[in-house]
């Protein structure tokens, strides 16, 4: 299946692994949708997992593949928790602005 | 197979920036779910099999729906995203753009440092499913339980530690009372949920 | 050790008065009147004990002297235990017999009082407190007691703490007492430092160790006598003292505790005998303080005052004694002193009580018919003070004065006769001014030449309720009399019981015969003390002094020395040299050093802090995205500092 050595350099997925990153992080930054700012990191988290599983390519080296793994289980945890806090603020104040939600001023 | 990629890779920015710049979160689900399917095609092209399946099926099968749930529930009847003026700093904008034309340049001189950038070196085929073969979702097994046994354990303990706080947080509102019988309610609130997915 | 190494009596001896405390004090409102006969039972059974061990304690085996029972040992040099050897055992005789007596008295004095369990439980811990300071056989145990008996002091002496006056002198007493304790906690650290014991009979074997320290040692034992002894010029606290019950002032502030620094100076006789600069000290001190106190004695009114400055002067006598190393004279004005002291002051109770609470004499008069015992007591004592031959005081005095010549101190000998002379006039005056001539208390006080009446009595309720047997308080005062003129028949001769007694304790003297024979003494001591009766008599007693009385007294209050009437200015120096500064030093600290130094340190590192602070805060928008702003810029540097590190390489 795989026997062609594959023709893309390793530094192209680098380069569309960061550029989806910043996209995440753009998404995070800019936007005042909560659901947005969450799907933003889940954008953020398949970047990195681009990142290992081409680098485990790489280097024929299966370690990759095992962060990936522990990475999408954490963003799984990451993503229901994030959701739950979503859903008690908005039970708590009709609103999710996170723009509004700023207890921890100084 | 370069033909591919560049496809891939163009279909999954696209698809990246509709999901940060959708006015309606449903749409942005939609991207994502997009974003997920390229992502997993990739993941093909790098033998990476296993993940590819799990990237289908944990990703758009369980998170994005749990993503469509939430909205379902916030969407009814009013508008609660943005209550109050955009209060992030003018600043932002530029500095996301300068940081990502300073990473942009460090992403670049990486790719083109000669020890990191290979071309990907060809592999032994043989069935899926076949030990040895890299990518195999046996060979993967074979690394996740055995020198990788205790972090996939710590793996199963987040995960219920996230399901305990999820249900802490969105579950049937505890008002204050005494330690221990709060503890009964969280317990039983815990049951009645354990049932609940029994049943499901 | 000792005698029979082990004598459980003196754990009756000395604990029984303080099982009376704690009864008096845990069943006070069950036991009411009753408190006085735990009292009193509570001091006589020591006294008995004490007498029965009069054999013991005189017998002497080896080096060691009078029956001994180990408590405990804390550490090696320090050893606990109980000593009653002759020295402790006269202390105390008198600490429990006299003290026997006068809580008999007590229960007549107090009859009306309501507090009068509280009372007995005070003098019963304060003979604890007295009995752990003489029978112990260490200088801890002995500074334990001295602090104790400070304390009680306190109690006592505030026993009436509704009044402001009374309070006030319990903590002049208390802090003066302190200082004395001070300093005798810093001579047993001299003492441990260089002989590593505190035990008697350890340190006193081993005194030349002390070289060139024994005089501080000394020093330090006698600031802590001085102030238990109210010696110059640690006295002041004394007079005010008598702000207490009269009893109290009897038992404490005349019989037993201010002689407390006679005894120390008496059980440290090898150190004293060892230093002569400590003796020359000790003596002119003790001589200052006699010539002092009945100078002050002269001036005053308040019968209970001139008795507290004649207490002043007799210690003087005692500190005197002991200081010149005529350990046994001092030793026996003391218990000659205890007597006729102890009888005027309850005398003097009798009178105080029978004009219910009047203390100044130009307001008594005639109080010989009103109260005879009192007179006739109180003459006995007032005679055995002025040291009249065949009273009591007048053996004792004889002695500490010509030992004063003997061991060669003339000027000490001058100051006694002196003051000898004056004691027998002041005694006198007091004796004729208040049981001569006619009650005057009826007067206007103002044409007595009094200033400030003293208020009605506060604590006494109202009279006519159930008034105290009245043999309660004559007996005791009777008893006291009689002993005033029998108590120096023991000192009698070369070979007199007391001689033999304390030749176990002090060691024999051979000195060289001084200028002037004992005879000579007594004839000179007599002539002087007759004179100060004449001149008392002839401007108090005549017939027609005592019908002029009401117009010498008020005369004699108005030309009175101002150094006199001022107390020689003690208050007014220690106010200046200690209080003052002291006061300054705590106003400067509190509104100077306190507010501004460490109270602006401590604020001063809030405003930073508060800065720093509003500092930051402005960093903590609260905004979500922001702080993912920061977040991801910082992530970027870290990026670029890899980046740079990869490229240097």
């Amino acid at each position: 299946m795989h026997e062609n050595l594959l023709p893309v350099a390793l530094g192209n997925y680098v380069a569309l692994s960061s550029v989806i990153f910043f996209i995440g992080v753009a998404g995070v930054v800019l936007r005042r949708n909560p659901l947005i700012m969450l799907m933003s990191i889940e954008l953020m988290w398949n970047a990195a997992n681009l990142l290992f599983l081409a680098f485990a390519r790489a280097w024929l080296n299966n370690a990759g593949h095992i962060f990936a793994f522990l990475v999408i289980t954490v963003a799984a945890a990451e993503a229901a928790i994030g959701l739950a806090i979503v859903v008690l603020v908005f039970r708590s104040r009709a609103n999710v602005d996170v723009d509004e939600i700023a207890l921890m001023k100084g | 197979m370069t033909v591919a990629f560049w496809i891939l890779a163009m279909l999954l920015i696209a698809s990246a920036i509709f999901v940060i710049t959708a006015q309606k979160p449903v749409h942005s689900v939609a991207g994502l779910l997009a974003h997920f399917l390229f992502l997993a095609i990739t993941y093909f092209m790098l033998s990476a099999e296993f993940l590819a399946v799990i990237q289908l099926i944990v990703y758009s099968g369980a998170i994005l729906m749990l993503f469509v749930f939430v909205i379902a529930l916030l969407s009814s009847g009013v508008m609660p995203f943005s209550a109050g003026p955009d209060r992030l700093p003018k600043i932002a904008a530029p500095a996301i753009v300068v940081i990502a034309v300073l990473l942009g340049f460090v992403a670049y001189a990486v790719s083109r440092e000669p020890a990191v950038t290979p071309t990907l070196r060809g592999i032994a085929s043989g069935p899926v499913g076949t030990a040895g073969v890299f990518g195999s979702v046996a060979d993967f097994g074979h690394a996740l339980f055995t020198l990788n046994l205790l972090p996939f354990e710590i793996t199963a303990f987040i995960l219920m530690v996230a399901v305990v706080g999820v249900i802490l947080l969105a579950g049937d509102q505890v008002p204050y009372v005494p330690t221990r019988r709060r503890a009964r309610l969280v317990e039983r609130d815990m049951r009645e949920a354990i049932v609940r997915a029994g049943e499901e | 050790m000792g005698v029979a190494g082990t004598y459980p009596l003196l754990f009756a001896i000395w604990l029984v008065p303080l099982a009376g405390a704690i009864v008096n004090w845990a069943f006070g409102p069950q036991l009411k009147r009753a408190a006085g006969v735990v009292g009193c039972v509570a001091l006589g059974a020591p006294f008995v004990a004490t007498l029965l061990s009069w054999s013991i304690a005189t017998q002497s085996s080896g080096a060691v002297t009078g029956a001994q029972q180990h408590l405990l040992s804390w550490m090696p040099g320090f050893d606990f235990g109980l000593l009653l050897d002759p020295l402790s055992l006269i202390w105390a005789l008198i600490i429990t017999g006299v003290g026997f007596l006068i809580h008999v008295y007590s229960v007549g004095y107090m009859w009306s009082d309501t507090a009068i369990a509280r009372f007995f439980a005070y003098m019963n811990f304060f003979v604890f407190a007295m009995l752990t300071l003489v029978l112990s056989d260490n200088f801890v145990g002995l500074l334990v007691g001295w602090g104790l008996v400070g304390l009680a002091s306190y109690f006592l002496i505030g026993f009436w703490f509704f009044k402001p006056t009374a309070v006030a002198a319990a903590r002049k007493a208390f802090v003066i007492n302190v200082v004395g304790d001070v300093a005798i906690m810093f001579a047993i650290f001299l003492m441990f430092a260089k002989l590593g014991s505190t035990s008697f009979a350890t340190v006193f074997a081993h005194v030349p160790a002390l070289g060139n320290w024994l005089f501080l040692t000394c020093l330090f034992l006698f600031i802590g006598a001085a102030a238990k002894s109210a010696q110059i010029p640690l006295h002041t606290w004394l007079p005010d003292a008598m702000e207490g019950p009269t009893p109290v002032s009897a038992l404490i502030h005349a019989a037993t505790m201010v002689t407390a620094g006679v005894y120390l100076v008496a059980r440290c006789w090898p150190l004293w005998s060892a230093s002569h600069d400590a003796q020359l000290l000790v003596g002119t001190i003790g001589g200052l303080t006699a010539l002092a106190g009945a100078l002050l004695g002269i001036a005053q009114w308040d019968i209970k005052r001139i008795l507290a400055y004649s207490t002043m002067s007799q210690i003087g006598y005692m500190i005197m004694g002991v200081g010149v190393t005529a350990y046994q004279a001092g030793v026996a004005h003391f218990f000659t002193h205890a007597f006729f002291k102890a009888c005027l002051f309850l005398g003097a109770g009798i009178v105080i009580h029978e004009l219910s609470d009047e203390q100044d004499i130009r307001r008594m008069g005639g109080m010989r018919s009103r109260a005879p015992v009192a007179f006739f007591a109180m003459f006995a004592a007032v005679l055995a003070i002025s040291g009249f031959p065949g009273f009591a005081g007048f053996f004792s005095k004889d002695a500490v004065i010509f030992g004063a010549l003997e061991h060669g101190h003339p000027w000490l000998y001058v100051v006694g006769i002196v003051t000898a002379g004056i004691t027998a006039y002041y005694m006198f005056r007091l004796f004729f001014v208040t049981f001569f001539g006619t009650y005057r208390g009826d007067l206007d006080p103002a044409q007595l030449g009094v200033t400030s009446p003293s208020a009605p009595a506060a604590h006494e309720p109202a009279h006519g309720e159930t008034h105290a047997p009245a043999w309660l308080m004559a007996a005791p005062v009777a008893i006291l009399g009689v002993f005033s003129v029998i108590a120096g028949y023991v000192m009698i001769g070369a070979n007199s019981p007391w001689n033999r007694l304390f030749a176990l304790t002090f060691p024999a003297e051979n000195l060289p015969a001084p200028a002037l024979s004992e005879g000579w003494t007594t004839a000179i001591l007599f002539v002087v003390m007759a004179a100060g009766i004449a001149i008392a008599y002839l401007r108090y007693a005549t017939p027609v002094a005592l019908a002029d009385a009401p117009a010498r007294l008020r005369a004699e209050s108005q030309r009175l020395p101002a150094p006199l009437v001022k107390l020689f200015y003690f208050d007014e120096v220690i106010d200046w040299v200690l209080v003052k500064p002291s006061l300054a030093l705590g106003r400067f600290f509190g509104s100077i050093f306190d507010p501004d130094v460490i109270d602006g340190a401590v604020r001063g590192l809030v405003r930073f802090n508060t800065g720093l602070g509003a500092l930051v805060r402005g960093a903590q928008t609260g905004l979500l995205r922001s702080y993912a702003l920061v977040i991801v810029f910082g992530a970027a540097l870290f990026a670029v500092y890899y980046a740079l590190q990869g490229a240097a390489h």
